[in-house]
Parts: structure tokens; sequence; C-alpha cells
């Protein structure tokens, strides 16, 4: 009797979640506005790619943590971790985008939640049974499941779309909610956002939806599933009738280029014909910024275009062997479509032809974590996904445990945020900022940098507001410098450390250009270093290394090399006013402990000699664009 | 007519043939014979309504006459094959039934308290128990002059500065991304772009009049703190959004547990242990 009575209340209280509804939408409605700045003073820090269990492989992998324990996460709050053990940002962050795979969203947590009874396809049952064995079966299934994408054997049942609309339709809903709740303009801003997976035999040619409004404007729309799609041109237009059809704005950042078999910073159109002004048009408006740094590597630049940059190369060890499913290898004519330098090379040789630069585009930073916790912190990483999460063992562990993915674990990066010069911490403002490009990239320390791109900065500008000369009488990084310029173009550029962190080494420009016969080229400029004047004089071109602080038995550094803060007004010395260019700024650490000798201190390991213990960080901003009037 | 003769002629009857077949196939199968109800499915008003209302939940329109006839043939045959699979006990001993039966349970303790709106005394006790963590940290207005990393050099540098800054003079600063003037800024702003150390230092230091240095994690500053705001009690008007999302958060967790103990005084849990 007393069971009867228990599960009536109960099921009473779940008719009150209707009426529930109202109340919570007028609190988000009532939100105090945000005073903006006049221009942006600060720096705003986020991840703009984070999957929580509502994605496929998250899930798979063993996360149980949802969206709200990611955002309480992000805001600053202590949350267990899907392995058990209590995880905290040392500082929490400004902004977050949960990006969940659009395709099949929440599909493998539906499977695992089937009676197993209604499950007829082989291959799902084979998944469901593996996944109910425990924690490395389900890596098993979830490395089944990503190579049966790579080979289109996925069940068609697994990822119906028509029969998971009303799934999915319910847990978009659920999600947005959540979203709102933990969006406080002033304080912490949360992004409405998913993944668009689309790939093309395995090779990565994925994007991460981002929407400027709240969920009055996006519950018009659904997560769009790339499946059966070989070309971008779905999401574009699926894009274009967001914000025909709601007045809204929406923006995608694509990632992991390095693992796109040159697909992702073609030369031609997706048909391999010359790209047209049009495509080239489109693509730079959809997709103004590029996550240019993650987990999955580093996709700044490449040795092997880039062989007198000793620093290139960094986090590429292990993704420039394949593409991102491993069914693939790349070849060396792959590398120039895989990676942004040559891609803003690229993008000046087409506007060179068509008269529009398809890759001008901005550089972020961010983690595609799959654990819902945002930890590009080398002290403070929780892996790619819950399969790697913190242990004794995940140092010398596959990259997806138990399953030959045909790389290592150690090759992922703890890295990257992203850093967004916005005028206040709201949807509004950082959203903006990401379309007028004024971001930039770092592996996972938070160091603020400037860069101010004009015809008329001298030294002595340091000495008084630079940063109000900057705006008045230049541009800010993702700017295009103004025409009507005479002698050479200068920049204002200055760097400071991390508050909490590693000391710099140097700052650099990354010049690219295109001569008159219709090539082009790039150069790395050391413009200001720690101790330049003094015993690191440059002697024959060459800086000496800042040196090497590290002791790696207790896994710290000193800050008694490098310098806390670089600024400097550089002047370009070979400028040719009639070949187009761009700059952008690199600033790299003193050497600091990698999160793998951080995991041989704290579990006692002696490490092989290939895995690397110390690493220089370092932040790329968005580049400043010269054309010859 | 004896019985025996109605017997012997009831034995010839196809249908009396048909329904003694029929019970010894259901005694067989189950060990007991079902409730009548159990083998009529009515689809009423009651049960298309309910299905039409997911419908519409999640597809924000009414089915079609074809979509709605979909439902009805989806549902029966739901029922049909639940219905059956029980009287073939296929739900006894299998664990994803128990375990889906227990998370079913558990959502409808979660559902409860998602759905609850929390009084303003609630959420008053909640900033009461802990007031430090909503406290809006005192706003500070400030400047500062960043002298670069902490060394006797720059020290003494700092001293000179200081003597020339308490007579309105200027003096130069090394040019880093951080403003020099700062308004209304809150404790965590400040310990975001200068760390912890100088968010403390700069309590301690006058209001009015340069003073320092003061180390950040960036090195030595001079600074001058034009106005200091005091520490106010939190209002829950002005924190009520985070107030909220922490109720609601505990409240599922804890209507987790208490639903359970609830359930579990109901029942007798013997353990029987080998000795």
């Amino acid at each position: 009797m007393r069971k009867t009575i228990n599960l009536a209340a109960l099921l009473l209280t779940t008719t009150a979640l209707v009426s529930g509804c109202d109340k919570l939408e007028q609190a988000v409605g009532g939100k105090a506005e945000v005073k903006n700045a006049a221009y942006p003073e600060q720096v705003f820090w986020g991840d703009t790619h984070l999957h929580t269990s509502n994605s496929v492989d998250a899930f798979g992998f063993g996360t149980r943590l949802g969206p709200e324990e990611a955002l309480r996460f992000a805001r600053g709050e202590e949350v267990e971790a899907s392995t058990g053990t209590k995880a905290k940002l040392a500082r929490p962050l400004d902004f977050l985008v949960i990006s969940d795979h659009g395709e099949g969203i929440g599909a493998t947590k539906a499977l695992y939640d089937a009676p197993r009874i209604a499950i007829t396809d082989p291959t799902m049952l084979r998944w469901y049974d593996l996944m109910h064995e425990g924690p490395e079966g389900s890596l098993k299934a979830t490395g089944e499941m990503l190579a049966a994408r790579a080979n289109n054997t996925i069940p068609a049942a697994f990822n119906d779309p028509k029969k998971a609309e009303a799934r999915i339709k319910s847990l978009w809903d659920d999600h947005m909610d959540t979203v709102e709740r933990y969006n406080e303009p002033g304080k912490f801003t949360a992004f409405m956002g998913f993944e668009y997976t689309l790939m093309d035999r395995g090779n990565n040619m994925h994007r991460n939806v981002i929407f400027r409004d709240g969920k009055d404007r996006v519950s018009s729309i659904i997560p769009l599933d790339p499946s059966g799609e070989l070309k971008i041109d779905k999401l574009w237009d699926f894009m274009d009738a967001y914000e025909k059809g709601t007045g809204g704005k929406v923006l995608a950042i694509p990632h992991n280029s390095n693992v796109s078999n040159g697909l992702m910073f073609m030369f031609t159109d997706p048909t391999g014909g010359p790209m047209s002004a049009e495509y080239a048009r489109r693509r730079a408006a959809r997709e103004p910024i590029v996550e240019i740094t993650q987990i999955k590597g580093d996709s700044e630049a490449h040795p092997f275009m880039s062989p007198n940059d000793e620093f290139a190369g960094y986090g590429t060890s292990g993704w420039d062997q394949a593409n991102l499913l491993g069914n693939i290898k790349t070849k060396p004519g792959d590398l120039p479509g895989s990676y942004v330098r040559e891609a803003l090379k690229r993008g000046l040789l087409i506007e060179a032809r068509t008269g529009v630069n398809p890759y001008k585009f901005g550089v972020i930073g961010s983690t595609d974590s799959h654990t819902s916790l945002s930890t590009p912190e080398e002290n403070n990483f929780f892996g790619k996904h819950s399969g790697v999460e913190p242990s004794a063992k995940r140092a010398t562990a596959g990259f997806v445990p138990g399953v030959n993915s045909g790389r290592m674990n150690w090759q992922s990066l703890a890295s990257g945020y992203a850093a967004v010069w916005a005028t206040s911490n709201s949807r509004e403002a950082i959203f903006d900022a990401m379309m007028r490009k004024e971001v930039y990239a770092t592996t996972g320390p938070r160091m603020t940098v400037r860069v101010f791109g004009g015809w008329d900065f001298k030294a002595a500008d340091l000495n008084g507001d630079w940063v109000k000369a900057g705006y008045a009488r230049g541009v800010p990084m993702g700017g295009t410098l103004k025409a009507g310029g005479t002698g050479a173009p200068s920049f204002v550029i200055s760097a400071l450390k991390d508050p909490q962190d590693a000391n710099l080494d140097r700052v650099q420009v990354v010049k690219g250009w295109v001569d008159a016969a219709g090539q082009s080229h790039e150069q790395v400029f050391d413009v200001i270093w720690s101790e330049m004047d003094g015993k690191r004089m440059a002697a024959g071109g060459k800086i000496p290394a800042v040196g090497d602080t590290i002791d790696l038995a207790t896994a710290t550094y000193q800050n008694t090399i490098g310098a806390p803060t670089l600024a400097t007004v550089w002047s370009d010395p070979e400028f040719d006013p009639k070949q187009r260019a761009f700059y952008y700024v690199r600033v790299l650490q003193i050497p600091t402990p990698t999160w793998m000798a951080y995991d041989a201190v704290k579990y006692k390991l002696t490490l092989p000699p290939e895995i690397p213990l110390k690493h220089q960080e370092r932040a790329y901003t968005s580049a400043i664009w010269y054309n010859p009037s | 007519m004896t019985i025996n003769d109605t017997v012997r002629r009831l034995l010839k009857e196809p249908l009396v043939h048909f329904l003694l077949a029929g019970l010894l196939v259901f005694i067989l199968l189950s060990g007991r014979a079902p409730d009548l109800g159990e083998r009529r499915i009515v689809v009423d008003e009651r049960v298309v309504a309910g299905l039409v209302g997911r419908f519409q939940d999640s597809f924000r329109r009414l089915p079609t006459k074809e979509e709605t006839d979909g439902l009805i043939r989806d549902w029966v045959q739901d029922q049909v094959y639940y219905r059956e699979a029980l009287v073939l006990g296929l739900d006894q001993g299998d664990e994803v039934v128990v375990r889906r039966m227990r998370r079913k349970m558990e959502g409808m303790a979660v559902a409860e308290a998602e759905t609850q709106t929390p009084s303003d005394a609630e959420l008053q006790a909640l900033i009461d128990n802990d007031p430090a963590r909503y406290a809006e940290d005192p706003r500070i207005s400030f400047e500062q002059l960043y002298l670069g990393a902490d060394s006797p050099d720059t020290r003494r540098t700092a001293e000179q500065q200081l003597v020339l800054l308490r007579q309105g003079k200027s003096v130069p600063a090394l040019p880093i991304p951080l403003p020099g003037k700062f308004s209304n800024a809150s404790g965590a702003d400040i310990a975001g772009q200068f760390g912890d150390e100088f968010t403390l230092g700069l309590r301690n230091v006058p209001v009015g009049q340069w003073s320092g240095p003061i180390a950040s994690g960036l090195g030595l500053h001079l600074v001058r703190v034009t106005e200091r705001g005091a520490a106010e009690p939190p209002k829950l008007s002005k924190v009520r959004q985070r107030v909220e999302n922490d109720w609601r958060a505990a409240a599922a967790a804890k209507a987790q547990g208490d639903a359970y103990s609830r359930i579990l005084k109901g029942y007798d849990v013997v353990i029987e242990l080998p000795k």
C-alpha cells in the first residue's frame, strides 16, 4: 500500500514539470544588462569546444557528466569526474561553448539505456553488450563505432535521424534550458552551439557552430546532422536559413585541420575545380576564426613547409601521419592543406586571383575535451576522454586504450584556450569580437597579448596610452591595415606572462607574402626577447636559447630566466608595397614540464625516452593583413 | 438424456476442443490463467491524447491523421509485446530491466526537484549558510604602474618613483597590455589579471595616495587606490540566478537520496553472509 502511494505522489510531481517552465523563462528573461566598454580593455578566457555525455563518442569513452556539470566546472565549481576523482579549475573560465556532436546526439546513451530485447541489429547488440561489460568494453565499442563511421558501416538503426527526431528535440530543449540557466551576462557566458562532424573517408572537416542568441531564437533549429554529406555547403545553407529565419547570428569554427589530409584548406573548391569568388566569400563570411591548437595536436605550422622555423612542429608528433580516423596515411602533398600558416598564405594567392580571400580568419585555441571538463593545464589535465582521465597508466596508454588507433595518449596536448578581446563578458560582445577576429589562441597558459598595426607607430608610443593610440591610428589583431599608408607598416606589440605561470622567452612576428611571380613565402622575425641586450645578444642571426630551469624530479621550474613582459614597436624591414601580406605574433614561454612530466612525479613513473617531458607553451594571435591598393 | 450423453455430445463440439486446447496452452506457458483485462488492449481518448501530447511536445505541432494512426499502431505493438513478455516472465532476472526501473525511479525523484521553484526564504537560507560564496567582492578603483620583475634594482627604482609620484610628477611605466586605471573592479577580475597576491596587497594600502611597491604574479607595481567599496553582505536579488542553480543541483542530489531512504524503509533487507 505504501508503495502505491509513493508512486502516485511521484507521478503527480512529474506533471508539475509543465507548469514550472514558465517561471524559469521569466527568471532568465529578467537578466540585467551589462555595460560595454568603449573599446576592449580586457581579454576573456574560454573554451569553444567541449563535449559532454550527450556526444556519441564521449559517452562511449565513459563520460557520464552532462552539460550542467560542464558548466559548473567551467564556472569554477568542484565536480566529480566520471572516473570518480574530484576536479576543479585553478581559475574559472569567462565563457564556455558546449559543442556536442550534432550527429546522433544522445544516441550512444539511448542505446545504452535501451532494453536489450529491443535491439535487433547484430552490430548494435555487440556494442550494447560491450558497453555493459564495463569501461574497457565501452572503449572497444566506441573504437568500433568510429571505425564504422570511417567505413560508412554505421547500422542505419543507430542513427536514423527520422526516428531519432523526437529524442533529439527533447534533448536539445533540455540542453538549451541548462545553458540559459548558467548564462550570467557580466559574469559568465554560456553559448548555444554544437559540432558539425563533417568527414570524408575519415578525413576531418569538423566545424563547431556557435550562436550569438538565446533559446528564443535557437529553439527554431536542432543540431544539423552531416551524415552522408561530403561538402560543407549544407552547413552554410543551414546557417543562412537560421539567420534569415530568426534575425539571429551564427558562426562556424573549423578545427583539427592537422588530421584532414589536406582537405581543410584546399587550394581548389571541394570538387577540385578552381575556387570561385563566391565560394571564397561564403567561406570567409561563415568561418571567421579557426581553432589552431587543441588536445588532438597543434595545427599552426609543420617543419615540412617551414624548415627554417626552429619552433614549427609543436604538437605535430603522431598527428601528421594519418587522417583523423587513422584509415588513410598522410602524404607530404597533403600537409600544406592541413596547417594554418600555409592556409593564410594560400588565402593571399586565391585573393590575388579571385579578389576574395577565403582564408582570412582569426585563430583561437580550445580543448575538444570529451570529459565535460575543460582542462588545458599541464598539472591539472583530465585528458581527451574519460578512458584517459588521470591514472598511472595513461602516459603510456594508446590514445584510445585497447584500440589500435596508431596514436599514443602521450601525443595528446594539454591545450588550449580561446582569448577574446571583448567589450564585456556577454554573448553579444564575445561573439562580435570573434566575428572581427580580435581573438588569439594559447596552448593553455593565460598570457595577455596585444598587437596593433599602422603606418606611423614609433617606439615612443609605448610611453603613452598606446592602447588608445593603437585603436585610433591603427587596427588590432584580426584587422586589415588601413589603405593609403606610406613607408613600411609598424606594429605595437605587447605580451605579458600569465600571472600564475611561466615567464616569456621571446616574441616573434610571422610574415607571409606573395611575390610578383605569384609565389608565396614566409619568414619568422624574432622581434623582442628576454636579455636581448645581455647574454642573449643575437650572434649570426640566431638568438641563444633562453635556457631551462626545469627540475624533472619534482616537475617544477623557476622564473629566474625569461621576462614577465616583452613589448616593442616593430617595423617590417623587407616591406614591399606591391606584395599582399599578413603578419601574426607568436609568443613563446620558457621551457616548462609537460603533463606527462607531472604524471611521472605524481605516480612515480619512469617513462620511455620518446615521451617529451619539456616543452615551450605559446600564444598565436590572429593576423593583421596588408592589401596593396 | 444422461450427463454422460451431454459430455459425449460436448466433446464432439469443435468449439469446446478449441477452448480446452487454449486453456492447456495457458496453463503450460504461464502457469496461471491471465486476467481478462490483460488480454484486452483499449485505445481510448485518454491514450490518444497522451500520444498526441507527446508528439506535440517534441515537434511543436499536431500530428497528421496518418501520423496519429502510426502512433497508435506503435503503441498497440508496444503493449502487445510488453504484456506478452511479462506473461513469459522476460522481466525476471534481466539486469537491464532492473537497472532501467531503478533509473526511472531515480529520475522521478530528480524531476520532482528540478520542477520545484524554491522560495525566497529557502534561497536566503542557502546564502546565510555560506555568505562568503555569494558575497560580491568589494569593488576597488585604482591606478597601477608596472615596474618589472621583482629585484633589488626594481625596488630601488620603485622607491625613487614613489617620491616623484607623491610630488604629483609623472614617471615612466613599462608598457603592459593591462589598463593603468581600473574603476569598480571586482576582486575576481583583478586576480584574473594580476594574480591573488596583488588582490590581497591592494586591500592593505591607504586610499588616495600612491603606495607600494606591491607584488603580483608579474612583478612589482606602484598603486593608488582611489575608491574602496565596503564588503557588502550578498543580496538575494543580485545573486538569485547563481543561488538558484546551486539550489537545484543540490536539491536533485538530495531528492535522490531521500527517495531511496523513504522506499528502503518499506523493506526488510537481510544480508546472509557465509560464516
